[in-house]
């Protein structure tokens, strides 16, 4: 997918925005004692909206943006959402998923895959902490509340984007099974 | 225009990937003052006004949410709080007679040189804050400007909350005390016997008070407080007496004893917090000065060898 100038504005508003949402109020209410985290989501359904490019290129900015905010090690939180933006817009190119609950399985993946990843290269980087039930238990925990607010996250994302996108996939599939040749069934 | 496509797709991937490994190699190689670092606070100097104001705005909004969960989980400890106010009410009698006499011990010998009435507290709203599981950090809107300096210790109304990591003009980093870079010299209330407190490894919301005498008594539900000591001169110097947790559970170890400690401060849902500096000539900036001056952990160890860390803890620079 091509990145227009007015794709690229409006992804940039809503990284911004989400961003700063995130860090400054959603962090502060803990739901089931842990916090709501919209950067995955974002990173991932622009990646789903997108494609793997954007997708990877959003998350690395995203990712810079967290780690500058929040004065946290640079470039750990950019290398674990470019590869979460990236796999997600590779799952739209390679599958294009148009099943209703996409949204939550690709933000539960997601927040899962982020929070993994980024305990993995915490551990890497020699943090004093073992894999502890209590870890494990956030883990959970943190996909869990992120699933709940991924289906809201997806719908905000897409309004943001949907004006800017070249073509919207799921359009394209309903246009083509009403035109009446070219649906698969029509072939039987 | 297939193949184009995916060496541009895989060219993009990998130059992202090789420029987050480089910001983050050379982020943990240079110093604190290093560009990287500086490149951060550059732009927590920028955003920490907005966000300021942004805070202020959606504070309704943060509060909104926040009022259901508070509700619940006041709802459940009510019962539990009654019981305990009535109990602090009789301490708080018959304690109160002893204070009085106490302080006018402290002010004969020249002893209550660390008190709290010695810092200038600085009233700071929370603007930022980590949503990451491994880092025990806040942003807060006040810094330099208005006399913060980094290794301020940083308190609520229920206890100590951490210290000043990074100071800007309009705004501070705070490692929370269950950031895993932040230990404090601490005593069970009651006891000489001090101790270092630090997160507890794998549980990061609770603490372990590590190094006490082995006969130390901690009671479940004693209150542990800052014991005025530093255990190393990189350390902030806390002043004496100010309230971290409570004794949850004990473990004897060789030698040594450790108590765990739940954090009276409900680091979850810092609002407001206040930041205990000080002016250029007083007590704690001498001492603070004097602390600046003594030799690092590592060269004591080098020096004296085994228990460097309860030498140190309990060389004690307060009164």
């Amino acid at each position: 997918m091509t990145l227009s100038g007015a794709l690229l504005t409006r992804i940039a508003v809503l990284v911004v925005v989400v961003v700063f949402f995130q860090i400054g109020v959603v962090s502060e209410v803990p739901v089931f004692g842990v916090a709501i985290d919209l950067s995955p989501l974002v990173v991932a359904f622009v990646g789903l909206l997108c494609g793997s490019t954007i997708g990877a290129a959003t998350g690395f900015a995203v990712g810079l943006l967290v780690d500058l905010a929040l004065v946290q090690t640079l470039g750990l939180t950019s290398l674990v959402f470019t590869l979460v933006g990236y796999w997600c817009g590779r799952l739209r190119e390679l599958r294009d998923p148009q099943a209703a609950v996409t949204p939550l399985l690709v933000g539960a993946g997601a927040t899962a895959a982020a929070l993994v990843g980024y305990s993995l290269m915490e551990f890497m980087l020699g943090v004093d902490a073992p894999v502890s039930l209590e870890l494990l238990r956030q883990i959970v925990l943190g996909v869990l509340v992120n699933t709940i607010v991924a289906v809201p996250m997806w719908i905000l994302v897409r309004r943001c984007l949907i004006g800017s996108l070249p073509h919207d996939p799921r359009r394209r599939r309903r246009r083509a099974y009403t035109t009446g040749g070219l649906s698969p069934l029509s072939k039987a | 225009m297939y193949d184009k496509t995916v060496r541009r797709r895989r060219a993009v991937l990998a130059l992202l990937v090789v420029l987050s490994l480089i910001l983050l190699t050379a982020y943990f190689g240079e110093s604190s003052d290093g560009g990287l670092h500086s490149v951060q606070r550059g732009f927590l100097t920028v955003v920490s006004p907005i966000q300021e104001g942004a805070n202020k705005a959606l504070k309704p909004v943060r509060d909104l949410f926040g009022w259901f969960g508070d509700t619940l989980h006041a709802k459940s400890q009510l019962a539990e709080v009654r019981k305990q106010k009535d109990k602090l009410l009789k301490e708080v009698i018959a304690e109160r007679a002893d204070q009085h006499g106490y302080h006018e011990l402290l002010a004969l010998d020249h002893l209550d040189q660390l008190s709290l009435n010695n810092y200038r507290p600085v009233t700071a709203t929370v603007v930022f804050k980590s949503p990451n599981l491994w880092y025990s950090t806040v942003v807060i809107d006040k810094g330099t400007s208005s006399g913060v300096q980094k290794n301020d210790p940083v308190v609520n109304e229920e206890g100590l909350v951490g210290k000043v990591a990074q100071a800007v003009p309009d705004g501070a980093v705070v490692d929370l005390i269950t950031d895993s870079e932040v230990g404090v010299s601490a005593r069970i209330n009651g006891t000489n016997a001090t101790g270092v407190l630090q997160p507890k490894v794998g549980e990061p919301n609770n603490l372990v008070l590590q190094y006490l005498p082995g006969g130390t008594a901690a009671n479940r539900g004693e209150n542990v407080v800052t014991s005025g000591t530093v255990e190393s001169p990189d350390d902030s110097l806390y002043p004496p007496g100010i309230p971290i947790g409570q004794v949850t559970s004990e473990d004897e170890e060789t030698g040594f004893k450790s108590v765990n400690v739940h954090p009276l401060a409900d680091l979850h849902n810092l609002n407001v917090v206040q930041v205990l500096t000080y002016t250029q000539n007083s007590k704690p900036a001498q001492l603070t000065s004097l602390q600046g001056s003594l030799p690092s952990a590592g060269q004591s160890s080098a020096a004296g060898g085994e228990g460097n860390q309860l030498t140190s803890a309990s060389t004690g620079l307060g009164g």
